[in-house]
């Protein structure tokens, strides 16, 4: 009996394996689509940007396959434990990493309505630079996955400050660049999306660096705000929270 | 009483079963050794095979591609070692991965055809995925993929390609233009005009010039596969470069920072290669920036390794470029090539100097940014100092401005 229950459980890790392997191969497709947007948008290479919206379908089936894939193992085989946070860990990544492929896909669409514009040296310095550090970030969240490397995940949080201070030197660039009358407030506001986009991507690296530290070891960066509630709530210097917020660490 | 009849049919019949046992005994022995034979050869058989396996499967581990074959069933049967690293890949190889399993699928429904992977990395790499479904003459036992990694292949069409493409519009746009001129010069009176055409005419014939001169330094360069080896103060080439660019830079104004090695550090090779190389790394950085900005020269002398630095603040070149700029003729921006003069085989002659010395020239750069080109030449044994300031009586270094 116990020998047959080792066995299921056997069955369901190698289910769990698969459900990873599907994530990487999801996350890998969006790395590609990146690197392969950053210069599409910089030669504006109009039918590689079609390439990528279209690709877009190809990962939102993917995504929803291996939703329903944890969704299936979640219910028939009731996991527990740190089963039970790999499988949460992966519907969330998943819809992490799907969010940035819209993100991509939404980068090439601004390239597709800049078609032609040309850039000013700094501004094209700066995509690319933006482009590859978010690259970097975003490769890097999912080595931690793969690696179940908590201390990775943690130090994705600090790179992103590197996107952050770039796309506020973005941002002053392409206002320069319009003010010297290079660039139109059409193309220039699309530039401003674009950089917004990169942002977000590497946000979305940033909270998959968190799950990935939330599987490894049940930490959540919302748990050190709830602490600090809690510390607030003993002291009574602010507003109280409302009854359905969880007040301590919850872990799997 | 017993019968003597009973007794003699007893003997014989004692006489008849030991006979019979004898004779299964040895048939039976026969038939041991016979087997034991037979599973020898099986087992010698058997090891040959395995032998040949192991052999086959090394061959197939040496080879550059990966391989991946599969049984009539689609079960995977073996892997090369190329071919391991897709799996459970991430980033670019899980889709590799992913790609592998679609041929196979494909062959499967019918046919694969020949599947191209540009991978943007880094690195970037472009590979070549082909199925074919193995024969015996009457079915096909099984399938195999092979993943060819083209980069290089590709790089070297694309390098010969824009080489031939490039050559053509170096030497055709000024001969272009004198035929041009020629011909309105034939038909026009106006002294003044005639004075004016001739002027470009002359501009035009310096150009076809330049571009000869360069491609014959080039020639001579790559001719001398070992320059002259003479221990050269890597301040003297500096300065002298230095001083080489100082008009350019001057009527750019282009401002050039100088910070040269203390000490009187050595390379070996050839002085007037080595200054020619420092001296077409500062020519770029002074074309390719604006007015007002500046050129910095750094030097470093880093575990026998002497460093020389040349850092602009100029338009930069972009990412994809950067691999391609020591081409001959390379161009990242056509448009801005006459306008800079340069005839597009200086980063050429810069790369072929410092494999001559047996070191390496490095590139960083950012669009909008700015560029750094490093030179890096092993360092040679450091001459008596005194002597030679004593001797050619070199000035001591400025820092000019």
């Amino acid at each position: 009996m116990v020998e047959r229950a080792v066995e299921i459980r056997k069955g369901f890790h190698q289910s769990l394996d698969e459900v990873s392997q599907e994530l990487v191969r999801l996350a890998g497709m969006v790395t590609e689509a990146l690197g392969k947007a950053t210069q599409a948008l910089l030669d504006g290479d109009l039918a590689v940007a079609e390439d990528i919206i279209r690709g877009d379908d190809v990962l939102d089936t993917l995504t929803l396959q291996i939703e329903e894939h944890c969704y299936q193992l979640l219910t028939l085989q009731q996991p527990m434990a740190s089963d039970l946070r790999e499988l949460v860990t992966a519907i969330r990544l998943t819809a992490e990493i799907e969010r940035s492929g819209d993100l991509v896909a939404n980068i090439m669409k601004a390239a597709r309505r800049m078609y032609g514009v040309a850039f000013d040296p700094k501004v094209r310095g700066l995509i690319e630079h933006m482009g590859e550090q978010v690259h970097r970030q975003f490769r890097l969240a999912i080595d931690a996955y793969v690696e179940r490397d908590d201390t990775l995940a943690a130090a994705i949080d600090d790179m992103d400050d590197t996107v952050d201070e770039l796309h506020v030197d973005y941002i002053q660039a392409i206002f320069e660049t319009h003010e010297q009358g290079v660039v139109d407030l059409q193309p220039a506001v699309q530039l401003a999306l674009v950089g917004r986009f990169y942002e977000r991507i590497g946000d979305h690296a940033v909270n998959i660096g968190e799950r990935v530290r939330y599987m490894v070891t049940g930490w959540l960066p919302e748990h050190a705000a709830a602490a600090r509630q809690s510390v607030r709530d003993a002291d009574g210097d602010d507003l109280p929270l409302p009854p359905s917020v969880h007040k301590g660490p919850v872990s799997g | 009483m017993v019968s003597p009849l009973v007794v003699a049919s007893v003997a014989v019949l004692v006489v008849l079963l030991a006979a019979g046992l004898s004779v299964s005994l040895v048939s039976c022995r026969t038939t041991r050794r016979r087997l034991a034979e037979e599973a020898a050869a099986d087992a010698a058989h058997l090891e040959d095979e395995r032998a040949m396996a192991t052999l086959l499967a090394g061959a197939l581990g040496a080879i550059p591609q990966g391989v991946v074959i599969c049984d009539d069933a689609g079960r995977e049967v073996f892997r090369n070692q190329v071919a391991q690293a897709y799996v459970r890949g991430r980033h670019g190889e899980a889709l590799v991965e992913q790609a592998i399993q679609e041929q196979l699928h494909a062959l499967r429904a019918g046919a694969a055809p020949l599947r191209t992977l540009d991978l943007y990395g880094p690195p970037r790499r472009v590979l070549l995925l082909s199925a074919v479904a193995l024969q015996d003459g009457h079915r096909a036992p099984g399938a195999l993929v092979l993943v060819d990694d083209v980069s290089e292949r590709r790089r070297l069409e694309a390098v010969r390609r824009d080489f031939v493409a490039n050559i053509t519009h170096e030497l055709k746009t000024p001969v272009g233009a004198l035929g041009l001129l020629a011909d309105t010069i034939t038909a026009e009176d106006d002294g003044a005009v005639v004075r004016r055409l001739a002027e470009r005419m002359t501009e035009e014939a310096f150009r076809v010039s330049r571009v000869i001169d360069d491609l014959l330094d080039l020639s001579r360069i790559e001719a001398e596969e070992s320059p002259r080896c003479e221990p050269v103060p890597v301040r003297l080439v500096v300065t002298e470069a230095v001083e080489r660019v100082r008009p350019l830079a001057q009527t750019r104004g282009i401002t050039l920072d100088v910070d040269e090695l203390a000490g009187w550090h050595c390379v070996q090779g050839d002085q007037r290669q080595l200054v020619s190389a420092v001296a077409n790394l500062l020519e770029n950085a002074c074309k390719y920036s604006d007015a007002g900005s500046s050129v910095e020269v750094r030097c470093r002398m880093e575990g026998g390794v002497a460093e020389v630095e040349v850092r602009d603040h100029g338009i930069g070149i972009p990412g994809r470029d950067l691999e391609r700029v020591f081409e001959r003729f390379y161009r990242v921006d056509p448009a801005r090539s006459r306008e800079t003069g340069g005839t597009g085989l200086g980063l050429a002659i810069v790369r072929h100097v410092v494999t001559n010395h047996k070191g390496e020239v490095r590139v960083a750069s950012r669009e909008g940014e700015g560029s750094v080109f490093t030179l890096r030449l092993p360092s040679g044994t450091r001459p008596d100092a005194p002597h030679l300031v004593g001797a050619a009586g070199w000035p001591a270094p400025r820092i000019p401005t």
